[in-house]
């Protein structure tokens, strides 16, 4: 009885936390302070000292308004739009695992061809799950514009 | 699968977007549906149902694919 009680809730806190989103109202915000963020971080390139600290926090933030923007609902949200979004969550997943593995790969490859030492290459959190966060909502649009 | 929905609609004289209102979609979503570009859930179906007064059989058909 405990152990089925214990299934239950499990059950019921993934379904609640797999239905998790953000009102569609805000996603033009989300979309602004990704925009300002991106700007923020190049501006920095042109800045001589570039402070790691700054860099650090436009970094997680930048992460925290796609995360944002790809969980925020749509202005019809209905159940071909969930459809939709799960598979471009499916294949944001599936190119974000071979881009980690692949990319360090040919890095490498192209630094050896340069003359660099091998295993100098790898990949950051940041660029991983910025590259499946961006992934997720491009192939999202595309799905959307194509139904 | 295959379905018949755009002849139910037109038979209640309902266009793409009354009916989405009707079931609570996008109009986007009754033209993928009616164009066999998605399988709508058994709610959606039964949704239809009642709007068109039909069993759902009588609209969505299963082909040799599936």
């Amino acid at each position: 009885m405990k152990i089925k009680n214990i299934e239950n809730c499990e059950r019921q806190k993934l379904e609640h936390w797999s239905r998790f989103q953000l009102p569609h109202h805000l996603k033009k915000w989300f979309i602004a302070a990704f925009t300002l963020a991106l700007l923020g971080l190049l501006g920095l390139k042109f800045i001589e000292i570039e402070p790691e600290w700054l860099k650090f926090i436009l970094r997680q933030f930048l992460l925290f308004t796609l995360l944002a923007i790809s969980l925020s609902k749509e202005a019809v949200e209905d159940e071909m739009i969930s459809s939709l979004r799960i598979k471009a969550f499916y294949l944001a997943f599936i190119f974000g695992v071979f881009y980690g593995m692949v990319q360090p790969i040919a890095n490498s490859a192209v630094g050896f061809l340069i003359g660099a030492k091998l295993g100098q290459y790898s990949l950051s959190y940041f660029q991983v799950l910025f590259f499946m966060l961006v992934i997720q909502i491009a192939f999202f649009e595309v799905l959307k514009r194509n139904r | 699968m295959k379905n018949s929905i755009k002849v139910e609609r037109a038979i209640l004289n309902l266009t793409q977007e009354q009916l989405a209102k009707k079931i609570g979609v996008s109009r986007q979503t009754i033209n993928s549906i009616e164009a066999n570009r998605y399988v709508p859930s058994t709610v959606l179906a039964l949704k239809m149902s009642e709007i068109f007064n039909k069993p759902v059989n009588d609209f969505f058909k299963l082909t040799e694919e599936d």
